[in-house]
């Protein structure tokens, strides 16, 4: 989907937590996501640390979309929100 | 740990009033075997029929299959943990039933609606293209036909299908006792030739571990998220490992599968001869995180190194990201110095374009296919149903279209034939180049 809607001209960040296999299919702005059933946020959090992490990965994307890549480069959320 | 496994091949059965096994001719008392199943409540309607290759019979509402076997000397029992209480199996000698199968089938709702969870039948065609498909359109079977009591959770359904199954299976086996078998296998892996290359089977088992039953149980509990283990062969040969039997698909293995794996006997035909056989190491996959993943692999391979592997067989069951978990596997004992094969089945869609396999890693330079699970399959029209079903739900999202059981059907993968998909390399395959 990544690849069709970049093919369409629109920038894409795919936050995946299966990033080498994003990377295997040649995604461009790759974020690297918590687990496979939430890849944006981690539920066993609690609510306060869970939304400090989903807006540190909402906000990697963003910059990842603003990112001059050149093929797959993957972006790294600092998961270790909690501090 | 010496395991004698004695055949006695059945190439006829008979529903009948007694029980009796001579010269391949099974008869079992039927109403005896209906009052069994019956005695659990659970269980609202139960009847047996019989189906050999051949038959014009199509077979709905399957949930498992498993081939008769009784323990007749050595510690424990068959199904242990299931059946009875947990004692070690391995040892002694057991009685199998081969050239047949108790095929368990049911009609149950399920309470849940959607997702990996939700309850799924497959069915099994005895002629034509349905019948080339399975290997298990080649055995005689044993169709036990369940109607389950409305409203029964998930596990109460698991528990009553499978004990009716594997008691209906060591009730037909325990006719063997005191006759002459036609052929006795000896499993013992205790002898090891020094000059000859070790080898390991690392098998990985998806399982949902958020599950009642989580997919893959060994002695009678389900395997959830926990690192490798080690098996023994023998515990296989036992019975010890089964499944969730409200939940019969053409990708999963069955109870049968893991009873006759081809790459554990494959393994056990060439020990002593071509290569020394370390054992089986039962690894749980489709861990949820990439680091899960990496660590579940890492696990995998260095108890293989601390087996003494020069070589490794690794295979899978399941489907989806789990793969992800079984490649990292192969590179992790590739970077160990041991030389891995992978055996696995393969995607590639209806039409055989797509990609066959969802993750690859340079270091598996060794793969046998055993096949594709996805291409069409047509079933023609068929004379007579056995099973709980008349209509059957191609697919298995909740609202998805009925189809007449007895009618032509178009399958767009091999999920809904039991034995359809070859998980673990037991037949031959022909593989054409275009």
């Amino acid at each position: 989907m990544s690849k069709e809607l970049e093919k369409a001209g629109l920038p894409v960040a795919l936050v995946s937590a299966m990033y080498p296999v994003a990377e295997q299919v040649r995604a461009n702005r790759i974020v690297k996501g918590v687990s496979i059933p939430h890849p944006c946020g981690d539920p066993s959090l609690p609510p306060e640390l869970d939304a400090r992490l989903r807006r540190e990965i909402v906000q990697t994307a963003l910059k990842a979309l603003e990112a001059e890549v050149k093929g797959p480069t993957l972006f790294t959320p600092n998961m270790t929100v909690s501090g | 740990m010496r395991l004698e496994l004695a055949d006695f091949p059945v190439k006829e059965i008979r529903l009948g009033r007694t029980f009796r096994y001579q010269d391949g001719l099974l008869e079992v008392d039927g109403p005896a075997l209906e009052e069994m199943i019956l005695r659990d409540g659970r269980i609202a309607e139960a009847s047996l029929a019989v189906v050999r290759p051949g038959d014009k019979v199509r077979i709905t509402g399957i949930r498992d299959l498993v081939e008769p076997r009784v323990k007749v000397s050595g510690n424990g029992q068959v199904f242990p943990g299931i059946l009875g209480p947990v004692e070690a199996v391995g040892d002694g000698r057991t009685h199998r039933l081969s050239g047949m199968t108790v095929v368990a089938t049911a009609a149950y709702e399920g309470t849940v609606r959607a997702g990996l969870g939700v309850q799924r039948s497959a069915l099994l065609d005895m002629c034509g293209p349905g019948a080339a498909a399975s290997k298990f359109g080649a055995l005689a079977h044993l169709v036990l036909i369940m109607k389950l009591r409305d409203g029964l959770s998930e596990l109460d359904a698991h528990t009553a299908i499978q004990a009716a199954e594997f008691q209906v299976a060591r009730r037909a086996a325990e006719t063997t006792l005191g006759v002459e078998p036609s052929g006795v296998e000896v499993y013992d892996l205790s002898v090891r030739r020094p000059e000859l290359p070790n080898v390991v089977l690392i098998q990985g088992c998806l399982t949902d571990d958020h599950h009642v039953h989580s997919g893959v149980s060994y002695y009678g509990l389900p395997i959830r998220e926990s690192l490798s283990t080690v098996v023994h062969p023998n515990e296989l040969l036992d019975c010890a490992m089964a499944v969730n039997a409200t939940r019969g698909i053409g990708y999963f293995p069955i109870t049968w599968d893991w009873q006759n794996h081809p790459l554990v006997l494959g393994l056990y035909r060439d020990h002593g001869r071509r290569l020394n056989f370390l054992g089986m190491i039962l690894q749980r996959i489709r861990y949820e995180t990439f680091h899960g993943k990496e660590v579940i692999a890492q696990n995998a391979a260095q108890l293989a190194v601390t087996l003494g592997a020069d070589g490794a067989l690794v295979t899978w069951l399941g489907s989806g990201n789990a793969f992800v978990d079984v490649m990292l596997t192969v590179r992790a004992c590739e970077r160990r110095g041991i030389d891995t094969v992978l055996v696995t089945y393969e995607y590639g869609g209806k039409d055989g374009v797509d990609s066959p396999l969802l993750f690859y890693v340079p270091e598996a330079d060794a793969v046998v296919s055993t096949g594709s699970r996805d291409r069409w399959l047509e079933l023609p029209e068929i004379e007579r149903l056995v099973g709980p079903y008349e209509r059957v739900q191609i697919l298995s999202y909740p609202g998805a279209p009925v189809a007449e059981a007895k009618g032509r059907l178009t399958l767009d993968a091999r999920d809904m034939v039991i034995g359809g998909v070859d998980n673990w390399g037991k037949e031959s395959w022909l593989c054409n180049a275009y």
